[in-house]
């Protein structure tokens, strides 16, 4: 049984649509042609390979869908295989391994409110959990958003957030650190938010997603506020080459980004120097 | 533990066996003080006296590069490419047994590596009792002297013409017992191997570092935040990964694509990578989590001393001394890190 089954052979899937969110980030749509759903949970990843370039981790953007098999990625054009994933026409077949890796805790956030601090692309994976909860409103407590954006031009899916932002059920804030002539609202780094949101710390989690150098002063920040660390979670970019916890390439420290993560609880990795 | 007698007159008619249903590598000269391990040939002179093998048995099981799937461009298909390969690996040094069940574990953790397993469960290991021990060499300080389980039959050599052969699973016994007339060992001739066994231990000894090998954990840990002296150590370090390639228990790897040149086909492969190369921990965009070679050289004695030992309870390293010998600026040793840490903690107190 074993002998022929490899974790390592791609399922294909189908690209279905491109969206250009900013210069260099395209949100993909695949469809896998399994006709199967890709069943994964918000915050863990897939590995996409485009045959004859290799392949590359990224986080799911879209929440799970178990009505149909459709899923979607937000891509920075950066590297070998995201150049080659932005150079594919719809109709092109990708492969595809996973999803992988740990997830933001849904059910423990039911009956809870939530904060959360996405820095740049860091919204592309918080993207996931927010519209999991907008979908299952309900089941959830008040729902604040923080974006920050280095320049305006880098902000991605700005229409749906200028949609979620007029929901009354979602606070939505923004700021860009550079702004430019046109730009109306907030000016700084994401943690100048902070003073104006109220939150509840007895209830709230945190899922906070963007550049290393975010976390430390995001903690600090949650902190003051008086949310306990086991209540902020943290997903965290590594190089993941098989996913398996093998390559070695994902190490924090002694553990896996990949298996052990990308989603942490911070008390998980607070004592990592190499975490952030 | 049942144990035989075999004659080396015995051994060509059993390799010659052997060789018909597998591939046989033994230890063998292949330059003045290297030694490999090289296909099985008649007439060929084994090295039952060698004291290291300049390559990490690793080979055997994750060769330095393998393929992992076959793809095709056209109509976007992908098929596992895994081996099978059918290997004996005669005289192997108890360190080196250490350091494949070690992989065993990590390889089997989390989901098992198909590809290391396939090999390794067509291996036949025939495990050798050291003659003669590496001038760079401490196995004896981390437990690695001898092995209890790994081998399949376990051979000592009891008198120049003689081995005593303790078997170690039951394929290992039917191997054996493809040759002519095996006696079975007598008691005498076990202690005898017993002896040999404990003399090469004391010899080993006295290359060890003289404390404990369950107190580096605690140590490395300690020290993982001393920059100044992973920096000092690291100073002269080309961060070339030469000892990441010789160590038997470094296992990280790469995966690269390469098509033919019709763009029709392709292959996707792992190929052996290194903690020490300077882009190991690159992400997209450039941002390197472990820039300095003194972060790496770090990294990698945290995952010898500690990391893998959070994991399965023993260092993750077996003390063959393969680094201390392929390390070009002679900075790469592990017993003189362990023991330089336990001294620097020790004058702390």
């Amino acid at each position: 049984m074993k002998s022929d089954f490899s974790p390592y052979v791609p399922r294909p899937a189908t690209l279905v649509a491109k969206n250009t969110l900013s210069e260099y980030v395209t949100l993909f749509e695949f469809a896998q042609d399994s006709g199967k759903t890709l069943a994964h949970r918000p915050g863990q990843f897939i590995q996409v390979s485009v045959y004859g370039v290799g392949e590359a981790p990224f986080s799911v953007s879209s929440p799970p869908q178990s009505d149909h098999h459709h899923f979607e990625l937000a891509v920075r054009r950066t590297g070998s295989v995201t150049n080659a994933l932005h150079n594919l026409q719809t109709g092109s077949k990708v492969g595809i391994r996973g999803p992988y890796g740990s997830y933001f805790p849904m059910q423990k956030f039911v009956g809870q409110d939530l904060l959360f601090v996405a820095g740049g692309l860091g919204y592309i994976p918080i993207r996931s959990v927010l519209y999991y909860m907008l979908r299952h409103r309900e089941e959830y407590g008040d729902i604040i958003l923080l974006v920050g954006t280095r320049h305006p031009g880098e902000r991605i899916f700005t229409d749906q957030l200028e949609e979620i932002s007029r929901r009354s059920d979602v606070h939505v804030l923004e700021t860009v650190d550079m702004p430019d002539e046109n730009w109306q609202g907030n000016v700084g780094v994401i943690t100048t938010l902070f003073p104006k949101i109220r939150i509840n710390p007895e209830n709230t989690n945190v899922a906070m997603i963007g550049p290393p150098v975010m976390y430390r002063f995001v903690i600090d920040e949650c902190a003051k506020l008086g949310i306990p660390q086991e209540r902020i979670y943290v997903s965290l970019e590594r190089r993941m080459k098989c996913g398996l916890g093998k390559c070695g390439h994902c190490q924090i420290n002694g553990i896996n980004c990949c298996t052990d993560g990308p989603v942490f609880c911070y008390t998980k990795i607070a004592n990592l120097p190499e975490a952030f | 533990m049942v144990a035989y007698i075999v004659y080396l007159q015995q051994i060509p008619e059993l390799l010659r066996k052997w060789s018909s249903s597998h591939d046989v590598y033994v230890p063998t000269r292949v330059e003045d003080h290297f030694y490999e391990f090289r296909p099985w040939q008649e007439k060929m002179h084994i090295a039952w006296d060698y004291d290291l093998a300049y390559s990490p048995l690793k080979v055997f099981f994750m060769p330095p590069r393998e393929d992992l799937i076959h793809f095709d461009l056209h109509n976007y298909t992908a098929s596992p490419v895994i081996k099978k390969t059918r290997q004996l690996l005669f005289g192997v040094h108890p360190y080196d047994i250490k350091a494949i069940n070690q992989l065993d574990q990590l390889m089997g953790m989390d989901g098992i590596d198909v590809n290391y397993q396939n090999l390794r469960d067509n291996t036949v290991i025939f495990g050798l009792e050291p003659a003669r021990l590496a001038e760079t060499a401490f196995w004896a300080g981390v437990d690695a002297a001898r092995v209890d389980f790994g081998f399949d039959l376990f051979w000592t050599r009891i008198s120049p013409g003689a081995f005593l052969v303790r078997v170690g699973s039951a394929q290992g016994e039917e191997m054996l017992k493809m040759g002519s007339s095996m006696t079975s060992a007598t008691a005498a001739e076990k202690e005898a191997a017993r002896r040999i066994h404990l003399r090469t231990a004391a010899r080993a000894d006295k290359q060890s570092f003289g404390f404990t090998w369950t107190q580096v954990p605690e140590f490395m840990n300690k020290f993982y935040s001393r920059k100044l002296y992973w920096r000092e150590k690291a100073k002269t370090c080309l961060s070339c990964g030469s000892c990441n390639l010789v160590c038997p228990t470094c296992y990280c790897f790469d995966i690269q694509d390469e098509t033919d040149d019709h763009l029709k086909t392709g292959k996707r492969y792992r190929q052996w990578d290194g903690c020490m190369l300077e882009g190991f921990a690159r992400i997209a965009g450039g941002l390197n989590f472990r820039p300095n070679a003194w972060e790496r050289y770090r990294h990698r004695y945290m995952r010898k001393g500690k990391y893998i030992y959070d994991r399965i309870g023993e260092l993750g390293c077996v003390g063959c001394g393969r680094c201390v010998k392929a390390c070009t600026a002679k900075i790469a040793n592990p017993r003189e890190v362990f023991r330089e840490i336990r001294e620097a903690i020790k004058n702390e107190v």
